[in-house]
């Protein structure tokens, strides 16, 4: 194959951008898109709530400086602040841009783009579609790409990078339609494949395919991932599916309760009750089901959100959505009874190292979205600021990549590098010595994760966690693929991702049990308190010789000291 | 693997059998059905089943998902013959409507071409996206994008709000009678989007779009049957589009398209103009009645019904076809109207 200037892997929001502003800043590059699901399909349209921007539209006094401040502290300071000057700066211009292209925002009296308030921000600055956000920007992303005339191969799995010393060559992926390994040598490579969240399994909102295969492959290639510790929950998942109920079912009153029947937030958060922040909400509902309060069943042991007493009308009218989910996903209308909820992992904040155009360790290299790790979010990702990230730094690794491919000359990928591809992948299947069942390995690790390495940390919990992870690492060795077939191998494509998550676990646990304090999602009972001369610094996870080592980096720090964080 | 269906209820749970469509092109001649039974308690989706099932008892069956929430559009197959979204279908709901007791068909979505059991190939979809333009071309040039936004009214907004509900899982492609007997066809989605894309001011390129539609296997085949809406997993009123999309032809086009707007507008026009209809003119003259009734008639009615042409007068002609014509002309009327009222919400 002739090869590619920019090879993009993902077809997400980052992804997208990555490939609509490389071809912008070069149309003459050879660029091309792989996703694992057509690109629509990409985890980016589940975003419901919007992405923030200081348009002022709604609020007139709004500026990027407080929205700058916002999100550095919200991060628990952990972030960088240069780039999330960056990131807040260029906020307007792209979600302008969007508009321009296409993107249906709901609007304002004034005809301007509309406006609303979201946690952890003082003025309303996140800019909405309805409740579809993310899906209507997807959409317009997809659109202007095809538009463009981009090149995508939908339906392909990366599986490997291509590395020849400190650089890479390109890419090694399987098509899924064919079952084909197929080499892609590229000048650059850019991952924008999306969160890890999805390792607690059935403790996530994130759809299947959030396995972090990107931050994994570039983890086995040398490249250090930043910051995986940071694991964001949202305190009402669904029991059975981990999917998410938004946090209108609290604001519109509904109370949270325990099997003894009380409404037990007034034990946490006396005054605000269940509408407290995030994290505290979601510690307090771990804090009942750990200490046995909670509602046991198959589907593992649950709380109860109870929206009865608001009334038949109001639920109709006003959380149509959450009762058509509730009804969809456990059978159950909370006109009439109650929901079964627990905390979720809804966000990872950590991902593959990068600078703040997109650059990771390796030369033509390329990382961005949730992905990538520049760091923006820094402990704790505020809600409306992750769709902001995947756009605006998208676009800034879209346009790094295209300015620096014709920097290095492409390598050929050699046929040996294919071949121990093919082999690894194929090696599942055969019936000799394999026998483990990737459902029941896939399990465990969404249960050792959420036991051990979940809302609640200490230090023989996140040890446990890490034995057991290395236990399951040790069983997948004899994983067994049963479907030996070629053509749209979905057992063998989900055998992959989980090798992809065990990777990508033992740095988190890692990261976790050494991070010694308590800061934004990482909260250790035995470190209650954030710790700012020991650990005010990002985690570098790396592979060396197969064993994670950990490193770290300073945080750059700019206009905004250390304060603590209060609300 | 063919399990003995034996439907009970026992602790909350009831044994359901999931007859499966299995075709693996590697390997097989010609589709068959694999029976998998398994208990099933309230709450459960056909998705979760088929995990369960492709997890504990058979890794080969192949399908498709990823949100698993109803948004990405990735589990579109036919349950029960009702082509829907896997995981936002609750097992028990199509149990209780299901003709044969205790068994739940699941076969992948018609019109698209089989990859593989459940996986139907998205391709065509894709292009047909690209055909018909299903982009904003937007009227501002991209140097200055960015600088300020366009200012839109919350009216016009609402005219594409729904229509950018759809998350593309060709269910309504799946129903559509059309495109079973012909693949070009546009497709009720791509109509849908290409008029998402039409009515919104920030595109450029709506006469370019417009002039596609027209052509073969454009906007002129549907034959208003509503199935694509009924079937819309999103509850969108597609028919909207498809009306919205050919009164918009006529309006600005004319008659200078294809053979359907030609009828049509001659059809208007005779009413218009003359007072009355003119056999010689009629298009059934040239494609017969069932056609003229099915294609023509229903936008005829819409446009009377919305009072832009006078209502036709009676008759005059007492031909044998004008008789025929005339009786179905009340009847589609009256059809029309009660589909309006049911349709719109
Ligand atoms: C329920 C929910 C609600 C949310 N709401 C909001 C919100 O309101 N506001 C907000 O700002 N953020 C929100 N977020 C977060 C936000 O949606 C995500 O962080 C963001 O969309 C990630 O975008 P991305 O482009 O980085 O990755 P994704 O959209 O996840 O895309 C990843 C892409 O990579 C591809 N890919 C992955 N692995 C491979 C592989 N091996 N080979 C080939 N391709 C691969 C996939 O096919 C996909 O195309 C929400 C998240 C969830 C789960
Ligand atoms: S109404 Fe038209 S587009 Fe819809 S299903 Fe029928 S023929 Fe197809
Ligand atoms: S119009 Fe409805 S049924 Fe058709 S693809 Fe879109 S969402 Fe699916
Ligand atoms: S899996 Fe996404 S719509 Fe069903």
């Amino acid at each position: 194959m002739k090869p590619f200037d920019v090879v993009i892997v993902g077809g997400g929001g980052a992804g997208l951008y990555a490939a609509m502003e490389a071809m912008k800043t070069n149309p003459s590059l050879n660029i091309a898109v792989l996703s694992k699901v057509y690109p629509n399909r990409s985890h980016t349209s589940a975003a419901q709530g919007g992405a923030n921007a200081a348009l002022a539209n709604k609020a007139k006094d709004d500026t990027v400086e407080m929205h700058i401040f916002d999100t550095i502290k919200g991060g628990d300071y952990l972030a960088d602040q240069d780039a999330v000057q960056v990131l807040c700066s260029e906020a307007p211009k792209i979600i302008r841009e969007l508009e321009n292209m296409g993107t249906p925002w709901s609007r304002m009296e004034d005809n301007t783009i509309a406006q609303r308030p979201f946690g952890g921000a003082t003025l309303p600055r996140c800019c909405y579609c309805s409740d579809k956000t993310g899906h209507t920007i997807l959409q317009t992303l997809y659109e202007q790409c095809l538009k463009k005339g981009v090149i995508f191969f939908n339906e392909y799995f990366a599986l490997n990078l291509s590395v020849n010393g400190s650089r890479s060559r390109g890419l090694i992926a399987m098509n899924m339609k064919s079952g084909k390994v197929e080499a892609f040598p590229a000048r650059t490579v850019i991952f924008a494949t999306g969160g890890y969240a999805k390792m607690y399994w059935n403790r996530s909102s994130n759809a299947a395919g959030n396995t972090g295969d990107g931050q994994a492959i570039a983890f086995r290639s040398g490249i250090p991932l930043k910051d995986m510790e940071f694991v964001q929950f949202h305190p009402t998942g669904l029991r059975k599916s981990g999917l998410l109920i938004t946090e209108g079912a609290r604001g519109e009153g509904g109370y949270l309760v325990n099997k003894d029947g009380e409404r037990f937030m007034a034990r946490y958060a006396k005054e605000k009750m269940e509408l407290g922040p995030r994290d505290l909400v979601s510690r307090s509902i771990e804090t009942e089901i750990l200490e046995g309060r909670g509602f046991d069943s198959p589907a593992g042991t649950y709380i109860h959100l109870d929206l009865t007493h608001l009334g038949a009308d109001l639920i109709k009218s006003r959380l149509p959505q959450i009762r058509e989910m509730s009804m969809q996903f456990e059978g159950v209308d909370p006109i009439e009874e109650p929901i079964p909820i627990r905390p979720t992992a809804h966000y990872s904040m950590g991902g593959i190292d990068t600078d703040n155009f997109g650059r990771t360790a390796m030369e033509g290299v390329y990382a961005a979205g949730e992905c990538g790790c520049v760091s923006v979010h820094g402990a704790n990702r505020l809600g409306g600021n992750s769709l902001l990230d995947i756009l605006v730094f998208g676009r800034i690794a879209g346009h790094t990549a295209a300015e620096e491919a014709r920097k290095f000359e492409p390598g050929a990928i050699p046929e040996a590098e294919i071949k121990e591809q093919l082999d690894a992948v194929r090696g599942g299947m055969h019936s000799s010595g394999h026998y483990e069942r990737y459902g029941a390995l896939r399990e465990e690790l969404g249960q050792t994760l959420a036991r051990n390495v979940g809302i609640y940390r200490e230090s023989s919990l996140l040890q446990k966690g890490i034995q057991e992870i290395s236990e399951l690492k040790e069983r997948f060795k004899k994983v067994r693929v049963f479907d030996t077939s070629d053509v749209f191998n979905t057992n063998l494509m989900q055998v992959l991702e989980l090798k992809n998550m065990l990777d990508l676990a033992e740095t988190v646990a890692a990261g976790a049990y050494a991070r010694e304090e308590s800061r934004g999602s990482h909260t250790r009972v035995d470190f209650p308190v954030r710790d700012d001369a020991k650990w005010h610094k990002h985690t570098l996870a790396t592979l060396v010789n197969g064993k994670v080592v950990l490193g770290e980096k300073p945080v750059t720090m700019g206009r905004y000291e250390l304060q603590e964080r209060t609300y | 693997m063919t399990v003995p269906i034996d439907q009970h209820t026992e602790g909350g749970k009831k044994d359901v059998t999931f007859r499966v469509f299995r075709f693996n092109p590697q390997v097989d001649s010609k589709p068959y059905f694999d029976d998998y039974t398994i208990p099933v308690e309230r709450g459960v989706t056909v998705l979760r089943s088929l995990n369960y099932i492709k997890e504990h008892i058979d890794a080969s069956v192949s399908f498709r998902a990823f949100c698993q929430a109803g948004i990405c559009g990735s589990c579109g197959m036919r349950i029960n013959s009702l082509s829907k979204l896997a995981c936002t279908t609750q097992v028990w709901d199509v149990l209780a409507k299901s003709r044969e007791q205790g068994i739940i068909k699941v076969e992948p979505l018609r019109n698209l071409p089989l990859v593989k059991d459940l996986i139907v190939d998205m391709d065509p979809l894709v292009d047909k996206m690209k055909h018909y333009s299903n982009w904003i071309d937007s009227t501002m040039p991209e140097a200055s994008m960015g600088k300020k936004e366009f200012l839109i009214s919350e009216e016009e907004f609402l005219r594409y709000d729904k229509a950018t509900d759809c998350i593309l899982c060709a269910s309504c492609i799946s129903e559509c009678s059309i495109l079973r007997a012909n693949k070009e066809y546009v497709s009720p989605a791509v109509l849908l989007k290409s008029y998402r894309m039409n009515v919104d001011s920030r595109d450029a390129i709506h006469e370019q779009r417009l002039s596609e539609l027209v052509k073969d296997h454009g906007v002129w085949d549907c034959t208003h049957c509503y199935r694509c809406q009924e079937s819309c997993v999103k509850s969108i009123p597609i028919m909207e589009a498809i009306h919205g999309i050919r009164e918009d032809a006529i309006e600005s086009r004319g008659m200078k398209d294809t053979s359907g707007s030609k009828h049509a507008e001659a059809f208007m026009s005779d009413i218009e103009k003359k007072g009355k209809l003119v056999e010689a003119t009629l298009p059934i003259r040239t494609n017969g009645v069932i056609w003229t009734l099915q294609n023509l008639m229903p936008m005829a009615v819409k446009m009377i019904m919305k009072r832009r042409t006078p209502p036709p007068p009676p008759l005059v002609k007492s031909a044998r076809g004008i008789k025929i014509f005339r009786e179905m002309f009340r009847e589609m009327t009256e059809h029309v109207k009660q589909d309006h009222k049911s349709h719109k919400k």
